[in-house]
Order: structure tokens, then sequence, then C-alpha cells
């Protein structure tokens, strides 16, 4: 090897490119720009404030932060349903004068003083609600309007009881303890605004009106014809709007006890520019709590760090209003580009060096011949893309296809077919267990079981998630192939974890081990992951021994054999290590050696290639996946060879005329029946020397 | 300085020069099947140019040039020792031959039997073309012979040049170089127009003193090779298509590089007369063939194309073979007594069809 493909290669093996797209296709990821603002603008204030960050100063702008966060997070429900608030700024000095009236003037108890001002602050909401929701009026209009209504309503409100809240004394410990005491040490609006936050969290991300809320936002259309009560759930979102800013007023006016014509104004934007920072989107469908409790922290700072390095009031509305542009500008570039810089950066290729590729002609004992030319077509052009083939004892041929079915043909002739069953997925691999029943491998879903009677029974779909993988690879997204071993216990192989059925041929622009094997284990119910890290695992097939299976790694071209019994448990060793091709399907022949497909050659183009990691991430890139480069599966062969990895012959379709692609064979009574993954036939081929009366089902069952 | 940033970081987000664009078949290269679908089919291996020599038709193929027989079938005229690369009509009843390495023989006509060479370094004859008593000569390349286009396509190399014979002095001089690939000449009132194949342009050279260049139609979809006359205009064959691998490719010298020297040249990822014979030849995504089928979009590395070009050289209709045709490399073409005859070298076969047949806009 040159010393520059040691580079590469240890280049590739240390750095994990494939994360970043991994990353990228998480939700919580909208959080990195609000995080590194966070950040940004802590470390900025704590470096010019020296005193910033000390308990004192921390504290007393606790209790602010804490009713800011109830108007953010009033904000953040609003517009997750796809909508805007402009009036929670009046609610809130709508609620705090109501509150202060009612206790001082009114002399009203503390309980009836918080229900008051919460269903005051709700009436407020039920207008922009009726208005917005049922009427239909435009939200920012609307809401806009009820500022300007509300805080004229506080302002006559000022007129009349300002004095007389100015000159009243509240006796009583409950109502100071809003404003001023602690729970568990944290001031009790912090507490209200953590609790409520996580009440939010909870409900958006697991309750079924969250949900709703966030798929009225998301598209609006969509949602009304899933049958959403779409008018009603926006009217709730202003309701619920409404009372937590009036809840925020209560806070507040317990805390200073005052009323003043500039309470709660200008509040909506610095509320708006922490719901937005945050990273909720202003279109709706995109938002948390925690992302209204970050946007609320960065405002709080900096509106606080501004005041005391001296900006006048002027100048930090200004920066503010700068602050949210920005925001805003960044929300609507993020949500434009994600997607595109996601699909360029998904594909991450890694360095794989193959070895050298046997010859396919002269004495190798790959070498071109005729031998599938007499192949006869079984249902040509009746089936779509039968990838495994298998046969049960009465000869019926059954097979899996595109559209989810499992297709029976029956003997004697295959001309006649049925639905086996409908199981939806991508049926894949099969194989039969003692009992009778199929057990196939379907892409898309995971391990099924089709009893004789035709009932579908999930076996297993997913099994235990890594701790340090970051997309979720608990669940199976590409089951494969499988075989059974004695005892029952199921290995089966799922090619690849970072893409999905149609696309698997994109794995190998990776080349990386991103496939497993996994065993389920019927007697217990137990699935558990056995190998990781395989180069698309493939076929699987269970030796005679029944200690060990034989599986293949197609991107890697080779089989290897794996023991899950006896003195070699746990170990692995490769079988065949330089294959001319991409193996595929592994089964039994009738006299103790073992079928292989390959399903395509490599080209020394793609060889060279994959030594060249980042040649293969530029072409992901720049050009579309159609013409991207691809591992040649238009040709492909059967190979039989031994357990010490002997090549016994091998069966072409030279020109690839006959039957283009193969991807598994299974012999039966005689004949091999050949299987392709995006065929149009089942193919079948008369063996000469072979025991006529052979069968899978009996080489695996019939002794015991 | 600047460049040199400004081009990392074209590289850098796939813009400006690293990006890869390859314009789309439209307007009068609107994709059809003509050349598989109608006409009358001949094969002859190898057959590389066309040319009108008095009353017959002529091709050459391998080391000899053909004639057509009564019956259609070709017959074998004269074989030459060395590959003939090109082919010429002297009005009005010579035929210059072009060998590889550089020399030029003339048969039958005023100058029957000369020998003319235009310069030792012209040793890649790609074209040729007669005006009068001068014959112009395309020197595709200074560093590889004519059979060797594949690795100057991919070297980026632009070392062609075009010539001037004088028939009855012998004496050459050059015309024009700096050229990448000229593989097509022609001559109407206002000059020589080249096909410039690794720029995918067609070029008007001033013959009037000076090297004044006019582009005639830039960014053609395909590499186009030879120009012939016709009755209203001229027949423009596109020896294959470009594709956005092979421009991405061209993009990497380090895969090049490596490409060149590792990989057998049959199974570069290059433009071809003929691809897909081989399953060691790359295969790209939407060539993987479905139910047994390979889709005519599916990208590929070689196709058939001739365009019909209007006095302006701009095209006006065009024949096609797409991927899943099976007439493939169009070399040349020529119109023959109401026949529009076709040289795919890709397939080895020669196809005609009838000139009343074809209509404007790809259309027969």
């Amino acid at each position: 090897m040159a010393a520059s493909d040691r580079i590469v290669r240890w280049r590739y093996r240390l750095v994990p490119d494939h994360l970043l797209g991994e990353i990228l296709t998480k939700r919580w990821v909208d959080n990195t720009i609000p995080v590194l603002i966070l950040i940004a603008v802590a470390a900025t204030f704590g470096w010019l404030i020296s005193d910033f960050f000390s308990m004192s100063s921390v504290s007393s702008l606790m209790r602010q932060w804490g009713e800011f966060t109830l108007i953010a997070l009033a904000l953040m429900i609003v517009m997750v349903a796809g909508g805007i608030d402009l009036s929670v700024g009046s609610t809130f000095a709508l609620g705090n004068i109501v509150a202060l009236t009612l206790i001082t003037v009114a002399g009203w108890s503390v309980p009836a003083v918080i229900a008051a001002t919460l269903a005051c602050g709700a009436f407020v909401g039920l207008v922009n609600g009726v208005l917005v929701g049922y009427l239909r009026l435009r939200a920012f209009l609307t809401t806009l309007v009820t500022l300007i209504i509300v805080r004229a309503i506080v302002d006559m409100l000022l007129l009349k009881y300002s004095v007389a809240i100015a000159a009243g004394f509240v006796d009583s410990d409950l109502w100071y303890y809003f404003g001023e005491g602690d729970v568990l040490g944290v001031p009790f609006s912090v507490a209200t605004a953590l609790v409520l936050a996580l009440v939010a969290h909870l409900a958006l991300s697991r309750s079924r009106v969250g949900w709703h809320v966030l798929a009225v936002g998301g598209s609006r259309r969509s949602a009304h014809n899933v049958g959403i009560p779409v008018r009603r759930i926006i009217c709730m979102t202003y309701v619920v709007s409404g009372t937590l800013a009036a809840l925020s007023g209560v806070l507040f006016a317990s805390r200073l006890g005052g009323a003043g014509a500039d309470t709660g104004v200008g509040l909506e934007i610095a509320a708006l520019t922490a719901a937005v920072l945050g990273g909720n989107s202003l279109g709706g469908g995109r938002g948390s709590a925690a992302k209204a409790i970050i946007g609320a922290i960065i405002v709080m700072i900096m509106v606080n760090g501004l005041v005391r390095i001296g900006v006048t009031r002027g100048g930090s509305s200004l920066l503010l209003g700068m602050v949210l542009l920005a925001a805003v500008a960044i929300d609507v570039r993020w949500l434009k580009n994600r997607h595109k810089f996601l699909s360029k950066v998904y594909v991450s290729p890694t360095y794989s060096e193959l070895p050298e590729a046997p010859a396919t002609s002269g004495s190798s004992p790959y070498a071109l011949n005729d031998r599938l030319r007499p192949v006869e077509a079984i249902g040509l052009d009746q089936i779509d893309g039968p990838e495994d083939v298998i046969l049960d004892e009465d000869d019926n041929i059954y097979v899996g296809n595109r559209t989810g079915d499992i297709v029976r043909f029956f003997a004697p002739d295959y001309t006649r077919q049925e639905v086996f069953v409908h199981c939806g997925g991508r049926p894949l691999g099969m194989a039969f267990a003692r009992d009778g029943s199929l057990i196939c491998c379907i892409g898309g879903m995971g391990l099924y079981r089709i009893t004789q009677d035709r009932r579908i029974e999930r076996l297993t779909d997913e099994t235990s998630r890594s701790w340090f993988s970051i997309i979720d690879d608990s669940r199976l997204r590409l089951a494969d192939d499988l075989d059974i071993a004695p005892d029952g216990r199921i290995f089966f192989s799922e090619a690849t974890i970072r893409y999905e059925m149609h696309e698997w041929p994109v794995d190998c622009l990776e080349s990386r081990g991103n496939g497993r094997i996994i065993c389920f284990d019927p007697r217990t119910g137990t699935t558990h992951t056995l190998l990781k890290n395989l180069v698309f695992p493939n076929g699987i097939c269970m030796t005679h021994d029944g200690q060990s299976f034989l599986f293949a790694e197609t991107w890697a071209c080779r089989v290897s054999r794996y023991w899950f019994e006896g003195p070699k448990k746990g170990t692995v060793e490769v079988v065949i290590a330089d294959l001319p091709g991409y193996p595929d399907n592994i089964n039994r022949a009738s006299d103790g050696t073992y079928w292989l497909a390959l399903v395509g050659i490599r080209t020394p183009s793609l060889d060279l290639a994959l030594k060249m990691p980042g040649f293969r991430k530029r072409m992901a890139r720049r050009i579309a996946p159609d013409e991207w480069m691809y591992p040649n599966i238009n040709t492909g062969c059967i190979v039989r060879f031994d357990e010490t990895g002997r090549i016994i012959e091998t069966l072409w379709d030279f020109g690839g005329e006959n039957h283009p692609m193969i991807t598994s064979m299974r012999e039966h009574k005689g004949h091999l029946y050949i299987g392709g993954i995006l065929n149009n036939r089942v193919g079948r081929l008369k063996l000469d020397g072979v025991d006529p009366g052979w069968t899978g089902w009996k080489s695996y069952w019939g002794q015991s | 300085m600047i460049r040199a940033l400004g081009r990392a970081f074209d590289n850098l987000l796939g813009r400006g020069d690293a990006a890869v664009t390859v314009p789309p078949l439209d307007g009068a290269l609107r994709p059809n099947r003509l050349l598989d679908e109608t006409g009358s089919r001949v094969p002859l291996a190898e057959v590389d140019c066309l040319a009108v020599h008095g009353a017959d038709l002529v091709a050459s193929a391998g080391d000899s040039v053909f004639a057509q027989g009564a019956g259609g079938e070709w017959i074998c005229r004269r074989s030459y020792g060395s590959a003939v690369v090109g082919l010429a009509t002297i009005e009005p009843d010579g035929l210059a031959v072009a060998l590889d390495g550089g020399d030029v023989v003339v048969e039958g006509g005023r100058y029957d039997g000369r020998r003319y060479r235009a310069d030792a370094s012209v040793t890649c004859i790609t074209a040729m073309v007669v005006s009068g008593s001068e014959l112009f000569l395309a020197c595709g390349s200074e560093a590889h012979p004519v059979a060797e286009w594949q690795r100057d396509l991919l070297e980026g190399n632009a070392s062609g040049s075009v010539w001037r014979i004088d028939l009855e002095s012998g004496a050459g001089a050059r015309v024009a170089g700096g050229l990448a690939w000229p593989a097509g000449l022609a001559v109407d009132r206002a000059g020589l127009v080249v096909s410039e194949a690794w720029r995918h342009q067609l070029v008007r050279i001033g013959l009037a003193g000076g090297d004044r260049r006019q582009v005639l139609h830039a960014d053609l979809p395909g590499y186009p090779g030879r120009i012939s006359p016709a009755s209203d205009g001229h027949w423009l064959a596109i020896f294959a298509p470009r594709s956005q691998l092979v421009e991405f490719v061209l993009r990497e010298p380090a895969y090049r590089r490596r490409m060149m020297a590792e990989v057998p040249k049959p199974f570069w990822v290059v433009p071809k007369l003929r691809a897909g014979r081989s399953y060691y030849e790359p295969l790209q995504g939407g060539g993987v063939k479905h139910l047994g089928l390979l889709k005519p979009w599916a990208p590929t590395m070689s196709a058939g194309l001739c365009v019909k070009l209007d006095p302006a050289f701009q095209p006006r209709s065009s024949l096609q073979s797409r991927a899943d045709g099976h007439t493939h490399g169009v070399t040349s073409v020529a119109e023959h007594r109401g026949q529009l005859v076709v040289a795919a070298r890709g397939d080895g076969v020669l196809v005609s069809v009838p000139l009343a047949g074809i209509g404007r806009g790809g259309r027969a």
C-alpha cells in the first residue's frame, strides 16, 4: 500500500465523517445555533461586566427571567401552531393592573385574585382566538389591534386606580410569596416557569393535543384533511397564551406591587426575539419549550447586560431589534437549507481497499461460460423483483416481490400463481422452519413468520440500541437474509443501518461497516446484536456442523464463517477473501457444498474509487444520484464453494441476455431456482449429477 | 492569489469551474430513436469515415477503404497497411485518404497517386476537407495518436492544430493551433469551421490572416466530430455524449491520474464509442437494469447523435440512438443519392435514412 493510501485510510478511520449527516437528521439539531448564540452572549457579557454572574446579580435576574419566560412560552405555543400573538405585552400589563386592583382596592382573597386575573388573560386570549381561529382574521393585525385595545383598557384602569393601588397595602404573606418566595431555593417565578415549560414540553412532544398543535403549525391544510379541529386548536393556543401572559403579570404585580404606564411596553418584541432566537420557527410546526427557555435566557442576559454597561434605553431596543432581524434571517435560511445540506453530506464514504480481483477468464475458477444459457423463466413479467426464492416440500415456489407480497407459484409447471400473503415492506430472505412455517426478513419491517395457514406474525423488529450510535439503531431498517440454527435460533443480517431499502446500492459508495448480524431466540423472544460493523452483510447460511454459519459481506467481497457454538464459539474466520464480485445470498447445495450468488462484478474504476473516499464524497455532492458510479449489478453469476473456500464451479450467463441480475439461488430436487432483486422472473436450471431427491427442508430438518 | 482562493472556494462548494453541468438534450436535440428505428442497416466493422468519391460512396474501416456494391454490401477497395483515419472528396473525382501517422494519399483525379504530409509533427489526423486546390486537415493532438483520443481528453490537452496543404506544390502551413482536439472541418465562404471536441464547440477560424476565432455554437451536449456538407447546411457527427460523471472525473486530477495508471483502458470512466459491453466497465446509478431492461434515459458513456446544422451552423434537427440503442458512436455522416448515410463506429454499422423523411425538429 502506498504511503498516501495509508494516510487516507487512517484519516477516514479516525474521523467519523458519517456522524455529521446523522446529527443533521435529528430534530434537536435545530437547537445548535441558539445554544451557540447563548454561549457567545454569556461569554461576552461575562467578560464585559466583571460581576455579571455573581450570586446577587443572578438571583435578581432570575425572578425577571421567570416572568419573561412565561411570556416567551406563551408566544412559543402560539407560534408553533402557526400564529403570532403581539398582545402578550398588553395582557401582561392587564394582568398586573387587574391583580393589583383586585387585591388592594377590592380586597379579594389571593386565590380569587389569581383566578380572576387568569380568567381575564384567558378572555383576551379567547377574543384573539375567536377572531383568528374561527373568523380567520390575520393573526398579526388582529393581535396588533388587541394590543392597542388592551393597552387602552390598562391606561383607563391606571387612571382610575393607580393612586388607590399606590396607597393600598396587602396584608398577605401568600401574595408576597409569589414575588419574593423561593421553592427549594429557586425563586417562585422561576419554578413556575420551569414547571410550566416542562408541562408544555410534555404536551407538545407526548400528548395528542400537542401533536395536533404541531400538525396545525406544520401544515394547516393537511391537519384539516386528517380531521384535526384546526380552528379550535388555534383558538386554544391563544387562550393558553393569554392565560400565561396574565400569570406573568400576577407574578410581576406581586414582586413590584406597583403599576406604571410603561409596564409591559415593548415586551412583545422582546418575547418574540426570545422565541425566534431560541429556534422556534415563525412559520409554525417547529418549536419546543426548551427553545423558548434558551431564547428567554439569551434575551434576558442581553437586555440586562446592555443596561448595566450603560447603553441607553433606545440603544438597547435598537440592538434587540437587530438581533430579532438576524434571528428571523437565520430561521429562514436554516429551514430552507437544512435538507439541502443534509442531502449533500449524508453520504460519507470511507476508505476501502479490496484485495485484487481474480480474473474471470482463462484457467480461473471464475472463468466465463454460458452455463446459465438453458435457464427457463418462470413467471416472466408476472413478478416484480423476487429477491429470494424458496420451495416447500410440495415443490411450490415462494418469492417476495417489490409491492410487499409473498407470491406462490404452483407445482409442477409453475404457470399458476397466487398471492400467498400480503405482508407489506419488502420481503427479502426466506427460510422454512421445522414446523413448515416460512420465516421471512422483510426490508423496512423486520423479521416475520408466516404460518402455513397464512397468519403473519412479527418475530422481532428491534434489537438493543448501541450506546454511542447517534441514529437510533434499535429499529431494524433492512433485515436482509436469515437462516435457522438446529436449536431454532434465527440468525439474520441487517445490511445497513444508514439507508432505507430502495437506496441499498448507495451504501456501497460508503463501504463502511454499516451492517450487523442479529440473533433472535424464539425460546425467550429476545433479540440481540451478534456482530457489528459488517460491510453490508447479506446472505447467511448454516453450515452442516450446526455450530456455525457462513455470511457474505457484499461490498467487502468476502464470505466469512461465524461460530455460535462449539470450541470456536464467538470467532469469525474469513472463508473467501477475494471474490471477483459482490456476494449476495448463500444456500446449501445437495453435496454438502454451498451456492453463492454474485449480484454484480467488481469494476476496476470503482475499486479505485473505493480507495479515494474524497473522490466519492465529492461525487455524491456534485452530481445527481442517477449519475453516481455504482457497483456493476447488471451482470452476476452463481458460484459453488466448499467450507474451505475452494471455488468448485461458476455458472455464468455470457452476455447477460438470458437471466440478468442474480441475488439468490436455491437447489431443490435436481434443479436450481434463481431469483434477482430487480428481475422480472424466476430462473430454473436443471443440474446434472446431483441428488434428485434433495431438498433444503430435509437437509435442515429431515434427520431429526 | 485571489483567483487561486476563488478556485479553492469553488472547488469546495462545487461552483464556477467546479460545477458539473451538462446541457440537456433539448430543442433540436430532443431525444429520439431515429437512428435505431428508421432506415436500413448494413454492418461494417470499425467503419469510421464516409466520403463521396465520384459517383460512389466510400467508407474507411480499419486500414482499408470500402465502396458500396450494387446490392448495398460493402466491398474492400484497397488496403493501406496502416489505419485510415480520414477521407475527403477532391472535386470532381479525387479522394484524399489520411493514414495513421500523418500521411495523406490521393486516389484518382488530378492528383492521383500523390502523397502529402503537412509537417513532421502532424501525426494525428482526425478530419480533412478540400477547398479548390487546398487541403485542410485537423491534427487532434501533438501528444497522442488518434486511437489515444480518450487519454488526450483525460489529460486535458489542447495541443490540436489545423493545417493547410497546397495540393499543387505540396507545401504545408499551420492555420491555427492550441485547439482542444479539433475533430471536424468544414469550409464555407467566410472561412473554416472547426469542431473542437474537448471544448464542445464549433469555432470559425478566419483564413484571411491573423488568428481570429469566433465561437459559432458553444456548450454542445456531446463531443463534436466530423462535419460534412448537406444540401442546405451541414451534418455534424457527435461521436460521444457528455455525461456528468465524466465531467466530474475531468475535474478530479488525482483520480484521473490513478485511473490512467491502474485501470485497463477499456474500463476507464471516459466517453466511448460503445459502452456497456463488458461487466468491468463502470456502471452508473441510472444504468441499473430494472426488470431486465436498460432505461433509454440511463446515463451512458456512449450514444448515437448526428445533428443537422443550418448554414449558420446552428442545430436544426437530429437523429439519435439512446442509451439502450444499437447505433452508438457516430463518427461520420454523408448525403448520397437522396439518402443520409450514418457511420456508427461504436456498433460497426452503417445506417441509411431517406433524406426526404427527415423533417424539422428531429421528427421523421
